[in-house]
């Protein structure tokens, strides 16, 4: 009987049992499958669970192991991927009802370098529908409803990788993959106490994942730990000849040992001062204390600011005409109307109204705010600042008008394809965990992993689990 | 509504253009007669963004078209929202516009910034074609609970 103790270890530790046979990556896939067969329903996490590819990959990751072919960390480690990610044989729904009988007859690159590295499926993660692409305004926007967050089911995960957090936080797989055009990774990492990664655009590839953003969609880990995500992200960047949009072969890979951090040179770091307009009250202390950490562990930390312009604006047209354009069928044949978020039944209208001429200059904006973050970057190495400016909001709030915040972070980071690392700085009042993230110049995603484990080996909040009947 | 010199308001004529932009496009379907035959509302949205007469026209213009296009799909509710949220996109397109962009600054269509920089070195990036505007406009992005 493997204890839930076992089920949060991170997947460094869980493989460093299976590498050494002491635990068995069957009955490893057992009890998380018997774990999420128990909670799973009730937090909604799951679209689906795959038993049978589980016990199948489980039982040849125990066999090669045994034979002492032992692949490397994720070897023998279960996880659940995104359900929007291709998966032969298993349906990929989008979250949506269009879509709910979908078979897709490959998998998605990521789902098979996994497969590769000898990860084990244990299941679909539910999402927001489309992934919020034609927006919405409820977290119940989902074929599989609202995901309930693990720390206090009357509040949210966050979206659209709604799943992919609450089954990490749960405990119901050892890590999870989630996809953010906006926010997707950082924001439910942050409101699940989990660690996310939001990898560099182009570094991971898309190829049978939706699309919903041709220019902004990523896709990444959420895991236990900063050297998980590392980890996971080692196995699924690179570049892809499926999927033109990846990065040439030298600039797409990624390679991760923690040794090798020991020589690296010290990261110089810059506290974001205009991330957030306010954080809120709850959460200020736990911000307060992160921030003093993050100065004491990089003395040379200082002040820093993002450029000002009409970004959120732009990446909301952009994301609006690409979703528009992804989703063009579903519009303009009516079908938009079987989504179940009212918002997202009728949004896919207006930005298919959006001028190109408007697009272009989004586009146009984006590429002089690329310039700015460079220079930025010139004299700094990581941005800090709060991944969310509040804990997770209670499961029925109206998000458009209970949430409408402005998010020049998100707007930025996505809008430029830089890579950003979430990891958990402690709790709101009310209990809830509030996460840090760190943000680096587009392909330097070492310089988050570094920043986020130094983080991490200094503090134990990613090592909190919720209590869960 | 302040009428211009040639008797309709800016609003209506950006109406009518827009209308007569998508019957060129398409025929009309029935729905779609009876939305152009009705008055259309000449108050801005409840819970809207306060905008400029143009730019109330071209909101207005944009929800007109949609209606054109699909209006029997929409219940009376949906209408109201779907002019609201015509309403709640044009500051962000007002901002953009506003934003200054030279002819020369390329859009950044398909994003390879790693590539861009290996090409240019570790010269400083050019920022002459990225100037500041005096004050920032202000932008309505979506509600930062809505992550995609």
């Amino acid at each position: 009987m493997i204890s839930a103790d076992i089920l949060y270890l991170s997947a460094a530790e869980l493989g460093k049992r299976i590498q050494s046979k002491t635990l068995s990556p069957v009955e490893l896939a057992k009890a998380y499958l018997d774990r999420s067969e128990k909670l799973g329903p009730k937090l909604n996490a799951y679209a689906r669970l795959t038993p049978e590819i589980a016990l199948e990959q489980a039982a040849a990751a125990e066999k090669e192991i045994g034979r002492g072919h032992y692949r490397g960390p994720l070897h023998g480690i279960p996880y659940a991927a995104k359900d929007l990610l291709a998966t032969r044989g298993v349906a990929t729904t989008w979250g949506a009802k269009p879509y709910e009988n979908q078979m897709l007859d490959y998998d998605a690159t990521v789902v098979e370098n996994l497969r590769r590295a000898g990860a084990v499926l244990l299941g679909k993660a539910a999402m927001i529908e489309l992934a919020g692409g034609m927006n919405y305004r409820f977290a119940s926007a989902s074929l599989e409803g609202a995901t309930k967050n693990p720390w206090n089911t009357s509040c949210w995960t966050c979206g659209s990788s709604s799943g992919s957090g609450a089954i990490v936080a749960a405990g119901l797989a050892a890590f999870a993959i989630g996809t953010e055009t906006w926010g997707s990774i950082i924001c439910p990492s942050a409101y699940c106490g989990v660690s996310g990664l939001r990898p560099t655009f182009g570094r991971v590839s898309r190829y049978g994942a939706m699309a919903l953003s041709y220019s902004m969609d990523k896709i990444g880990p959420m895991a236990r730990s900063a050297e998980d995500c590392a980890q996971v992200f080692a196995v699924i960047a690179g570049h892809d000849i499926k999927d033109l949009s990846t990065l040439p072969l030298d600039k797409a890979a990624f390679t991760y040992s923690p040794s090798a951090e020991l020589s690296a040179k010290p990261l110089r770091v810059g506290w974001l001062s205009n991330a957030w307009k306010q954080v809120d009250a709850r959460a200020e202390k736990a911000m307060q204390a992160a921030e003093r950490a993050v100065r004491k562990m990089f003395p040379g930390t200082r002040n820093a600011a993002l450029p000002e312009g009409p970004f959120e604006a732009a990446g909301g047209v952009i994301i609006g005409v690409e979703g528009a354009a992804a989703f063009r069928d579903l519009i303009r044949s009516g079908k938009l109307a079987q989504l179940s978020d009212p918002l997202g039944q009728i949004n896919g209208y207006v930005n298919e109204q959006i001028d190109a001429a408007d697009y272009v200059r989004a586009l146009q904006v984006r590429g002089i705010l690329q310039q700015k973050m460079e220079a930025l970057f010139d004299g700094l190495d990581v941005l800090v600042a709060a991944s969310q400016p509040l804990g997770a909001n209670a499961i029925d709030a109206n998000l458009e008008t209970d949430l409408a915040f402005p998010d020049p972070l998100g707007a930025i980071g996505n809008l430029c394809g830089l890579p950003a690392l979430s990891v958990p700085c402690g709790f709101t009042d009310q209990n809830l965990p509030v996460g840090l993230q760190f943000v680096a110049r587009a392909g330097n995603d070492l310089a988050v992993v570094r920043a986020a484990r130094a983080f991490q080996q200094r503090t134990d909040w990613h090592r909190k689990h919720p209590k869960l009947a | 509504m302040k009428a211009n010199s040639k008797g309709i308001s800016r609003r209506e004529f950006a109406t009518r253009a827009a209308l007569g932009a998508v019957a060129v496009a398409s025929p009309l379907p029935p729905a779609a007669i009876d939305a152009l035959s009705a008055p259309a509302s000449q108050q801005p949205p409840a819970n809207a963004p306060k905008l400029a007469a143009q730019s109330e026209a071209e909101a207005d213009g944009r929800y007109q078209a949609i209606l054109a296009r699909y209006g029997d799909r929409f219940s009376d509710a949906q209408k109201a929202d779907l002019r609201r949220l015509c309403f709640v996109l044009q500051p962000q397109l007002d901002g953009l516009r506003a934003w200054p962009v030279a002819n020369s600054d390329a859009p950044a269509l398909y994003l390879k910034p790693l590539v861009e920089r290996e090409k240019k070195g570790n010269a400083a990036p050019n920022l002459k074609s990225a100037p500041q505007p005096a004050k920032p406009e202000a932008s309505a992005g979506p509600a930062g609970g809505e992550k995609r």
